[in-house]
């Protein structure tokens, strides 16, 4: 396998990924969440107990290998550190960008979900609060991908 | 913060206007970064 090739790939699986992330994170906030209160309290279990858990499966994986393949490119690229400490910034701030919305993805959203959702046993009145933690940080991903996305186009076609 | 993140469409211009900043910033690291003659020179493409 040719180094162009391996670029090749590693970019078209950090895009697949990052499609997937994006794409969902757009999901819950431009359709679930705002649709969550016209839905009938009857039907509100198929959502909360089938459709997100699934689509937070996918979602947080997503995450995960946009960053894996994100930094692999980086590195095969020679522009890891540059962008990390942004002699790059360009990139870098985007890096940056995508790097804290995983954090918030795995370590702030996932955790919370499961508590609002009932996956993990909490007590009754935890999961409102849950929720809401939940939906402001994904409300914080959503205001980030914006400028993350904008970095990430930039470095083929510059913005100014 | 929290008014602004509860509201999507406040969320939505607030991406917008990070993203106006990010530029800018970006900008202004490039500029830190260039020795001066490679500032004279960037300065003179931008006039062309």
């Amino acid at each position: 396998m040719t180094h162009e090739f391996g670029l090749f790939l590693i970019r078209y699986l950090h895009v697949i990924s990052g499609v997937m992330w994006i794409g969902l994170l757009w999901y819950f906030n431009f359709v679930q969440i705002p649709s969550m209160p016209k839905i009938p309290d009857e039907q509100k279990p198929a959502i909360g107990k089938v459709i997100a858990p699934e689509a937070l499966f996918w979602f947080r994986w997503g995450a995960m290998f946009t960053v894996i393949f994100g930094l692999l490119l980086a590195m095969m690229n020679g522009y890891l550190v540059d962008a990390l400490t942004l002699k790059a910034p360009n990139i870098g701030f985007g890096m940056w960008l995508g790097i804290i919305m995983w954090f918030n993805v795995w370590f702030v959203i996932w955790p919370n979900q499961k508590i609002a959702l009932g996956i993990v046993e909490a007590e009754a009145d935890a999961k409102p609060a849950a929720a809401r933690k939940a939906m402001l940080f994904s409300r914080t991903n959503t205001m980030l991908s914006i400028p993350m996305l904008a970095s990430m186009i930039s470095v083929q076609n510059p913005i100014m | 913060m929290g008014k602004i993140l509860e509201s999507l469409p406040l969320t939505v211009v607030a991406g917008i206007v990070l993203t106006v900043i990010m530029v800018f910033a970006t900008e202004a690291i490039y500029d830190s970064q260039m020795s001066a003659p490679e500032k004279a020179v960037s300065d003179m493409m931008n006039n062309m």
